[in-house]
């Protein structure tokens, strides 16, 4: 028996308009446990190849962690995943907040949704009372007027999770927002959403989650909290959040600049963090048992940028910013509010807009085709406007709403070398060129082009002692260096098996990978004290490997192997042309070939080989 | 008498983390829980969030509303309920200006904020804090505090129906 959990999983089948409740099936969770691993054997079970990412095939997962709402550091997140409309393959996004804790509360840990609805409808949860109820009334409105609609009918203290109208119009970058300005932006699950006719999810729990050891579980958290606190990253990130990742990515010459030409950017100062909190900071914000807070509240007080709201974090200042060369702050914090309020993901947002202003720079895009835009390098009018208009699939913004490579293939004419994706999402706030283990990161990633997947960032700033413990000193220093492919793909490799196991028991990436305070054995503990599991650091080791191979079994199913593990030619044959990795190149071939070696991939097709399935215990999956 | 201790939060300070909350529902009932918990966290915009506890109050209303003589001031001067005594009724709920008394759905009782201190001891942003009149006036001394406790009051404070 697992403590510490709901308990039970929803399947909602919005076809039919029915609701059913099973038990969390224990078998599946000692194999994967919740969260990503959950839902990679779940989706991996239920979508066919062929399956249409906007259709009624598709299948929409949401869960929480083992750990979610619980009081272990940062312990608030769910995540979401469906075969992805922008990438037609493994789509998965994370989110924290209140909504996952609250799910738990009501008895829930996870939510299966099958099917159409023949008419837009909302799910709504209290306790034991689910529902699906009309959302005439809420279609068409945005993510925040959704909040305000839904917490006025039902009661505020419910927590909301919902598209905007970029989910609406099936954008395929379009984000699922929670607790107003949370979001699983990543993949266009908001798009999976909207195709479905569900606008939301309300939900209230008054229920208690029963942890395993009621004897030591506060003294044992209360060691987790002295860690957490004592961590000399925690004071950088309750006063600047990430933001001020702008000034270190400058300085490394990692900091996108004008669509990926450059990893360095001359108006970064007027982006940075410390920009940020000069002007427009009002307070730094928590989500559930967050020790480190690094949700940001902002305001521009007038002007036509003027707004309040959650926002920013670095890869929309990246994204929105030095990656469309624009450098005005106001602009670049009211296109966050803009995209949390419509429901988009800011990386493929500015990643998208970039492209179109690197298409406009070199002459092949022109007036003609954007209806008369200007997209010069910064005209931050203009990327606005278009923020706008993708959300609507307005004139040229229903041709960028599809993402980059889409729009490259329907325009053409030689636009599609400056599409900066991997398997058709953009790559996000990281120039590979300056940090290798992130080209490579990218490349490797389950859902496209993402850093979190593996989160490779023992390289990025000093963590030499952490690499000496994670794998040994010898591999010492060329893994510490940036710049250097060596034992990249070995360090990529470990990561992701960390990384998908930290996502499948809810916790956050900070505080586990940067900085990497709490390790496998420190989750284990935790599970035992709070779930009742008897799971070693090693066991988790493997489950994280089994999950990673799990997805590339679903990918492979939608026809990736090695061929699309490539990165777009600017960052493997042109040199960096500034900044401190100037001359550099992605040197892909040599850690991709490491990082097959040491998956037990074969290296010509990039796919697990038998034996690798069999030691996981996939070989019948 | 010596002054009345009570726990308050600054709205502007208090990140909403629920971690006061997680502690409470842990430390007396063995569960996590914030319906279980002896304080409120509530979030509202713009930016604000406010964390809940008993005030303390000198007249104590909840003393007098309680029929079964539940509620009592220890000589220390914290207002406590008697479980032996307590059935429930709510009568402390209703008479509690700052609906800062809740029954515990498991055991049925009045559960109230009595100072203990745990939470204000592993709030990591230091946002709540043990006080009286006096010693908040002084922390508060332009009431900016108090103002936006008094400008929220509705939606801190709703009625029974409202709840």
């Amino acid at each position: 028996m697992i403590t510490g959990i709901g308990g039970q999983v929803l399947w909602v089948d919005l076809s039919k308009g029915t609701i059913t409740k099973k038990p969390v099936d224990e078998k599946i969770v000692n194999k994967y446990l919740l969260g990503a691993g959950f839902l990679s054997k779940i989706l991996y079970d239920m979508i066919p190849a062929g399956t249409d990412p906007l259709g009624e095939e598709n299948v929409l997962g949401l869960a929480t962690g083992l750990l979610t709402a619980s009081m272990f550091p940062q312990a608030s997140r769910h995540v979401i995943a469906a075969l992805s409309p922008l990438t037609g393959i493994w789509g998965e996004s994370h989110a924290a907040g209140f909504f996952g804790a609250e799910l738990k509360f009501a008895g829930y840990d996870a939510i299966i949704f099958t099917g159409i609805s023949p008419k837009p409808v909302y799910l709504h949860i209290e306790d034991a009372k689910v529902e699906l109820l009309d959302a005439a009334h809420l279609w068409g409105k945005d993510v925040f007027e959704t909040d305000d609609i839904l917490r006025k009918t039902h009661g505020r203290q419910y927590r909301t999770l919902s598209i905007g109208q970029a989910g609406e119009n099936l954008v395929h970058f379009a984000a699922i927002m929670n607790d107003r300005d949370r979001a699983s932006a990543r993949s266009g699950l908001g798009a999976v959403m909207g195709s479905k006719r569900l606008k939301a999810v309300v939900v209230k729990g008054t229920g208690k989650i029963e942890v395993a050891d009621t004897k030591n579980y506060l003294k044992q958290m209360d060691e987790f909290y002295k860690r957490m606190l004592a961590n000399p990253f925690t004071p950088g990130r309750v006063k600047y959040g990430t933001t001020s990742l702008v000034e270190l990515m400058q300085h490394i010459g990692r900091l996108p600049s004008y669509n990926m030409r450059q990893g360095v950017f001359e108006g970064y100062d007027k982006i940075s963090g410390e920009a940020i909190n000069e002007h427009y900071l009002v307070k730094a914000r928590a989500d559930w048992s967050c020790l480190q807070r690094c949700g940001r509240y902002t305001a521009v007080r007038e002007g036509p940028y003027a707004f309040e709201g959650g926002a920013p974090e670095f890869e929309t200042q990246s994204a929105m910013g030095s990656r469309c060369g624009n450098d005005n702050l106001e602009a670049v914090l009211y296109g966050h509010h803009l995209a949390n309020q419509y429901g988009m993901d800011t990386i493929s947002l500015g990643g998208t807009i970039s492209w179109a202003m690197e298409a406009w720079d070199e002459g092949l895009l022109t007036a003609k085709d954007t209806g008369g835009i200007d997209l010069s390098w910064g005209n931050h009018d203009s990327i606005i406007k278009l923020t706008r208009m993708i959300a609507m699939r307005e004139g040229f913004g229903d041709v960028l709403a599809d993402g980059s490579a889409l729009a490259a293939e329907r325009i053409g004419r030689g636009t599609e070398k400056f599409v900066m994706t991997v398997k058709k999402q953009e790559i996000a706030g990281q120039e590979p060129r300056a940090q290798k283990s992130m080209g490579l990161a990218a490349v490797t990633a389950a859902r496209g082009a993402d850093h979190l997947y593996a989160f490779p960032v023992l390289d990025e700033a000093g963590f030499d002692e952490d690499i000496k413990k994670r794998f040994g000193e010898e591999y010492l220093p060329e893994m510490a260096d940036r710049l250097n492919p060596k034992y990249k793909g070995i360090m990529v490799k470990e990561c992701e098996d960390f990384m998908v196991m930290v996502e499948s028991v809810g916790l956050c990436k900070y505080g586990t990978q940067i900085p990497p305070e709490f390790f496998y054995d420190d989750i284990a503990l935790a599970l035992k004290i709070h779930n009742g599991l008897d799971l070693t650091g090693d066991d988790l080791q493997i489950i994280g490997e089994r999950i990673v191979n799990l997805n590339r079994l679903f990918n492979a199913r939608f026809g990736v192997s090695r061929k699309d593990d490539c990165l777009p030619e600017r960052l493997t044959k042109e040199k960096a042309p500034l900044g401190p990795p100037v001359g550099e190149v992605v040197e892909l071939d040599q850690m991709l070939n490491e990082y097959y070696e040491e998956r037990g991939w074969d290296k010509e097709t990039g796919l697990p080989l038998r034996n690798t399935l069999e030691r996981l215990g996939l070989d019948m999956e | 008498m010596t002054e009345l201790e009570f726990v308050f939060g600054d709205p502007d300070v208090c990140s909403g983390c629920m971690i006061c909350a997680n502690v409470c529902s842990i430390y007396y009932y063995k569960v996590i829980s914030p319906e279980r918990a002896r304080v409120r966290v509530v979030r509202m915009e713009p930016a604000l969030d406010f964390p809940l506890f008993c005030r303390n109050c000198e007249d104590a209303p909840c003393i007098a509303a309680c029929p079964q003589g539940a509620l009592s001031r220890t000589s220390k001067g914290i207002v406590i309920v008697n479980n032996k005594k307590c059935n429930g009724t709510g009568a402390c709920v209703k008479a509690c200006p700052y609906n800062a008394i809740h029954i515990n759905p498991d055991t049925g009782k009045a559960i109230k904020c009595i100072q203990c201190g745990q939470c204000v001891d592993r709030c990591p942003a230091d946002a709540i804090f043990m006080t009286t009149e006096k010693d908040l006036a002084k922390r508060d001394k332009d009431g900016k505090m108090m103002a936006l406790y008094e400008k929220h009051s509705k939606v801190l404070y709703p009625s029974e129906e409202d709840r």
